[in-house]
């Protein structure tokens, strides 16, 4: 399928046509770079002092890049899809395959990256337990229940959150079962059928 | 096959894995690893740069200097945690494929700390909200709006605990009457004669 690109794209991407292939491929390492890191707009001023253009048309140029690979890898086009659809911004066929070098070498780690911004759910983190026997408390004398109490600690992004639980050992085994049995549901027929289509 | 070591259970495939890559250094630097390991375990901070030069003869990379800490560090808590002694923890890695130097060296290094790591993995294991401090005062009321003459004495406890989900200081203030704070030291001491009897 065809990446379409909006005219103001195609405006900041015209200014590539304007510089070196060899700096187009300075501003790909950039843009990749930026895309690993976040952007530092101070990169911007020195490029364009050095190109004696204004610093709006590289940050424009850097950005077009970003947003180029960035839908070329979400949308996982193929080669020739993307060579058609740069086609359309009149390069010379140089810059042409600057670009789709820059598209298939960096595509894996782009798509990774996308993957971490989907939202999520808090997930696991951490498990501390502690294995205590109640053996008398105001009301009663000579208990002996054995409890387990359980801190979970979930992260949720940059959220730490941590819960307090408490069972005693039957509950807990009653877990354990269920959670195998969780585990073991992978290995059935079912399971193994839509996997095996997935892939 | 089951390892003192590991709890009676399987040894996890990576800690043989990254045995192998422990057994590329020379027995010496595996125990001055050790140490830095050790001292990382006690909290008392690890010198990076001291543990790059150790592992610089051998050419490892980050990945490997990464793993042969988290295989000393498992190595020693797991011993640590499971209480196992000395030559048994010996005979357990010679088992698994480390050579002789390399495991004297390490078993030295953690009989010698071996009450030092109980220490501190008692100390961190899960505990809920700890009393941190415990203030007090004893008042004497003499009148108040609602009766000319009260005359009656009060205690003021001031408790600083930590809450057990968000590991913050919290305070509470409580003022007792008399009889009910006798009450209260009557049921306190009976828990500490209960206590005391378990020590």
């Amino acid at each position: 399928m065809l990446l379409v690109l909006s005219e103001e794209h195609k405006e900041h991407l015209g200014f590539l046509s304007e510089v070196d292939p060899a700096v187009v491929g300075e501003f790909g390492r950039i843009a990749v770079e930026f895309l690993k890191k976040g952007s530092n707009p101070k990169i911007y001023e020195g490029a364009a002092r050095k190109l004696n253009v204004p610093s709006e048309s590289v940050q424009h140029g850097v950005e077009g890049l970003m947003y180029l690979l960035t839908e070329s890898s979400k949308l996982m086009i193929s080669e020739v899809d993307f060579q058609d659809s740069v086609l359309v911004l009149g390069f010379s066929e140089e810059l042409n395959q600057l670009l789709l070098q820059l598209y298939l070498e960096n595509r894996k780690e782009i798509r990774q990256i996308l993957g971490k911004l989907a939202p999520s759910l808090p997930h696991y983190h951490n498990l501390e337990w502690r294995l205590d026997v109640h053996l008398a408390s105001r009301a009663l004398r000579h208990q002996v229940k054995p409890t387990v109490t359980l801190k979970l600690h979930l992260e949720d992004g940059a959220r730490h959150s941590s819960h307090v639980l408490q069972t005693d050992p039957a509950t807990l085994q009653h877990l354990i079962q269920e959670l195998e049995r969780a585990l073991a549901e992978l290995k059935s027929n079912h399971c193994r059928r839509i996997l095996r289509n997935i892939k | 096959m089951r390892f003192r070591f590991c709890g009676d259970l399987d040894c996890p495939d990576w800690v043989l894995a990254e045995i192998s890559t422990l057994a590329r250094i020379s027995s010496v630097k595996v125990k001055l690893l050790c140490v830095q390991v050790i001292k990382d375990l006690l909290d008392e901070g690890i010198d990076y740069d001291k543990v790059s030069k150790l592992t610089a003869d051998a050419k490892f990379e980050i990945g490997d200097v990464k793993a042969s800490i988290a295989v000393l560090s498992f190595i020693l808590t797991s011993a640590a945690k499971h209480d196992v002694d000395s030559e048994s923890l010996s005979s357990e890695l010679q088992q698994l494929g480390l050579p002789k130097e390399h495991t004297t060296g390490l078993c030295k290094s953690y009989e010698d700390k071996h009450s030092a790591l109980q220490e501190k993995l008692r100390e961190s294991s899960l505990r809920l909200g700890r009393l941190e401090a415990v203030n007090w005062r004893v008042d004497y009321t003499l009148s108040s709006s609602e009766i000319k003459q009260v005359n009656e004495p009060t205690v003021q406890l001031r408790l600083q605990a930590q809450d057990p989900e968000t590991d913050s200081t919290e305070t509470t203030v409580v003022s007792i009457t008399a009889d009910k704070f006798r009450v209260l030291l009557t049921e306190l001491k009976q828990a500490q004669t209960m206590m005391n009897a378990l020590q």
